[in-house]
């Protein structure tokens, strides 16, 4: 594992005038004079390359990623954080390398890609990709000592029972036309067999927790603590997948439920895109491919999203575990008391399964559809129609936003 | 900052040549700042004593005002270049951000960008001044406005709000009015207005937590802000990310707890937990920073606070990876740690200054400090 640093700066141009450091001119002068030290020392071959310099260039870039609302940070300063990340992530490699180096530069890498913007012809995944297959960090071994009890309890889970009459209609396979004129168009949610039966997720690369491990394992991804977001003690934190599967979903000493939820995995992790495909039925939408949203939702059992609405049709693709889900239409929002503030207006302050009647006394006249969503099957929650999803055992889910 | 015997800076911009390491404790400015005796050297009376009157602080680079005789002029410090802005000759007020350099005169305010080699006006305007001092407003406030170092560079305000003093932070402004009250604007989403929301707000909002309470100064850091009561009492509010409100922060209690973690690794996690966390103080806390004696002044940079009490004692808490915090480390507090420096080496602080992940201190041998 010796030679690490020598591979790493392989996937880096030859020479330094070739390292492009070209930023807009939001991008101040003292950052770029910051930027150009750190490539400099990087290039240097007498001195050894301190990592101290990047950490300037993240925190600072980073300080820009907190200014203002998300959506409006320049692209460029999300650019500059990548580079700090990749300056980072390439003095970890230096010297003796060890498994706990490469798991610290995958790591430096992968917050390049949440937080940042694909720079050099996506070189953090490159090094990512050529890092995970030197280093090969072998799959996490489970712990005897705990023998998978959520495994256990997969066999005697109760499964909520749809009253019939509520029930969301089933169809196998519709023609893109139909499915049009009798579900898009009503803003009817239905929900679709036989449409992603042949995704590999099914076939060759059954998805499981050891093939994430395996194909995921060393990637850090965001994940939700709490079983509801709109819950007070709610929060978000980093983790590994290894960690999130050894803490939240093997293991059982955390006491918040964890949940990797709404995040774009697939774009982070590329071997697990090529396991799934967009229905075609997102081409009926006014969007290219590149406008969908795919969002990955893997959690325990119990995992709870709150009865919300989203501004886009939604396919969600059940693939391992089955899910709970109750739909109400826009038209009654009313009877749904969403909640005030800006941030959470999307969102009912009815705890929908134990609903607060006398807080909430209208929701009971609400109407509803329900079912419980199987491995197979793909749901269509029309554009802003209500929804509340309940984990009922270990689940990964996919969803895919498209207008 | 006022004219004093000593300056010290605690920034880590700077680096010591020998080293190369950060400056994670309080070094004597005059050591490296020599443009001061150029200026000198190129007045008229050599012998004229060169005093500092001000320093602002940008992340790159800090700018000092000095005077001599009647002559005044600023300097800026940076890593790319340093030495006096000729064109400050005369400048009565300076302000410094990453991307322009402020400077006040008599009759104008000018705007200058910098750059590698060197700097460009970007703005200039006519003061709407009617009296012959000049603007005797303190930057950015200026008379019918203050100046801000993005365009629009004049941003008008009420002149019913009798503005006395103005803090900008990071997309957030504080003004104390001159009758003590204090009013907030710009954005909101880390609490740093201090509505109790995470709402922004277009125009100037009183802070109603403060009401009946007159304030004699205020400060606003990247996400946060201060302000002193007349009586000495210090009210923070804003993100806690860093620790900077001096409340008990995740971010820090996490990293002691992965600490402490590593050290005896079958302790069960999570004990600590019942412990109450803020991560937004979006209504002014007062922080008991010392209970012996009252705040004389505050200062906020991108993530740290530090305040100077009557005693002549300075306090810092926040952010300390750049060693802003001035504790011969680099690490984070949150809660307010005397800076021992000062305090053993029997100095009395008199003023301080926080740049972004900087903190400049004047301070004087606490013998010399007047009854």
């Amino acid at each position: 594992m010796a030679h690490v640093w020598r591979d790493v700066m392989a996937l880096l141009p030859a020479n330094e005038t070739d390292f492009p450091l070209v930023f807009g001119e939001v991008v101040e002068p003292s950052v770029l004079v910051m930027l150009e030290l750190n490539r400099k020392e990087l290039y240097a071959s007498s001195n050894s390359f301190c990592t101290e310099k990047a950490q300037v260039i993240i925190d600072y870039s980073w300080e820009k990623l907190n200014t203002g609302t998300w959506r409006d940070v320049d692209k460029e300063w999300r650019r500059v954080y990548s580079y700090g990340c990749l300056f980072k992530a390439v003095g970890t490699c230096q010297g003796e390398s060890s498994r706990d180096k490469v798991q610290d530069a995958i790591k430096i890498c992968d917050m390049g890609l949440l937080m940042g913007a694909s720079i050099m012809d996506n070189i953090l995944q490159r090094l990512i990709a050529f890092l995970k297959n030197k280093a090969m960090i072998p799959n996490k071994v489970v712990d005897i000592e705990q023998p998978c009890p959520k495994k256990l309890r997969k066999e005697c889970i109760l499964k909520p029972i749809i009253n019939p009459g509520l029930s969301v209609q089933r169809v196998r396979c519709p023609a893109l036309e139909s499915f049009r004129s009798e579900f898009l168009e009503p803003k009817i949610p239905v929900i679709l067999e036989g449409i992603i039966d042949h995704w590999p997720a099914f076939r060759e690369h059954t998805w499981s927790i050891e093939y994430l491990q395996a194909v995921a394992g060393c990637r850090t991804v965001p994940v939700e603590l709490g079983s509801r977001y709109t819950d007070e003690e709610w929060s978000q934190k980093l983790l590994t997948v290894n960690e999130f599967i050894d803490r939240y979903i093997l293991g059982q000493r955390e006491a918040a439920t964890g949940y990797l939820a709404q995040h774009q995995l697939f774009d982070q992790v590329p071997e697990l895109k090529e396991d799934i495909r967009i229905p075609d039925y997102c081409c009926l939408g006014e969007g290219d491919e590149d406008n969908i949203t795919i969002n990955a939702w893997f959690g325990p059992g119990g995992t709870i999203s709150p009865l919300h609405q989203d501004p886009e049709e939604n396919f969600l693709a059940q693939v391992v575990g089955s899910k709970y889900i109750r739909l109400y239409s826009t038209e009654e929002s009313e009877n749904l008391y969403p909640h005030q503030s800006e941030l959470l207006y999307n969102t009912s302050q009815v705890d929908v399964e134990n609903p607060d009647v006398v807080q909430f006394p209208d929701f009971l006249k609400a109407s509803y559809q329900e079912c419980v969503l199987e491995p197979g099957e793909v749901l269509f929650i029309p554009r802003q129609h209500w929804h509340y999803v309940r984990s009922l055992e270990l689940s990964f889910s996919v969803s895919f936003w498209w207008s | 900052m006022r004219s004093t015997d000593r300056v010290l800076q605690i920034d880590p911009q700077r680096k010591d040549e020998k080293d190369g390491m950060n400056v994670l404790s309080p070094v004597e400015l005059d050591t490296w700042c020599t443009c001061a005796e150029t200026f000198s050297r190129t007045g008229l009376s050599p012998k004229q004593k060169t005093a500092t009157q001000k320093i602002v602080a940008s992340w790159s680079r800090s700018a000092v005002l000095h005077i001599t005789g009647a002559r005044r002029c600023v300097c800026v410090h940076g890593a790319e270049s340093s030495g006096l802005v000729s064109e400050s000759e005369g400048c009565e007020d300076v302000v410094l951000t990453e991307s322009c350099l402020t400077l006040s005169f008599t009759h104008t305010v000018q705007c200058w960008s910098l750059h590698r080699n060197g700097r460009a006006l970007v703005w200039s305007g006519e003061l709407n001044t009617t009296e012959k001092t000049g603007n005797a407003l303190p930057l950015p406030l200026v008379p019918g406005g203050y100046i801000a170092s993005k365009p629009p560079f004049f941003r008008p305000l009420s002149t019913q709000l009798q503005a006395a003093s103005l803090a900008l932070g990071t997309e957030h402004a504080v003004l104390l009015t001159a009758s003590g009250t204090v009013y907030t604007w710009g954005h909101g989403s880390h609490g740093q207005l201090g509505h109790g929301t995470l709402v922004s707000e277009d125009e100037p909002r009183a802070v109603e937590a403060l009401w009946g309470v007159p304030m004699k100064s205020v400060a606003a850091g990247g996400w946060h802000s201060a302000c002193i009561g007349v009586g000495g009492d210090l009210y923070v509010w804003g993100w806690n990310e860093s620790g900077q409100i001096g409340l008990p922060s995740k971010g820090l209690r996490e990293e002691s707890q992965k600490d402490k973690e590593r050290i005896e690794a079958d302790k069960k996690e999570n004990e600590d937990t019942s412990d109450v966390i803020i991560s937004i103080q979006a209504l002014p806390a007062l922080v008991d920073v010392s209970e012996a004696s009252e705040i004389k002044k505050v200062s906020c940079g991108s993530r740290h606070t530090a305040a100077i009490t009557s005693t002549g004692d300075l306090y810092t808490w926040g952010w300390g990876l750049y060693g802003q915090l001035g504790h011969g480390s680099r690490c984070s507090s949150d809660e307010p740690k005397i800076v021992e420096f000062f305090s053993s080496g029997k100095m009395s602080v008199e003023d301080v200054t926080c740049g972004l992940w900087n903190t400049f201190v004047a301070a004087v041998p606490k013998h010399r400090v007047p009854l």
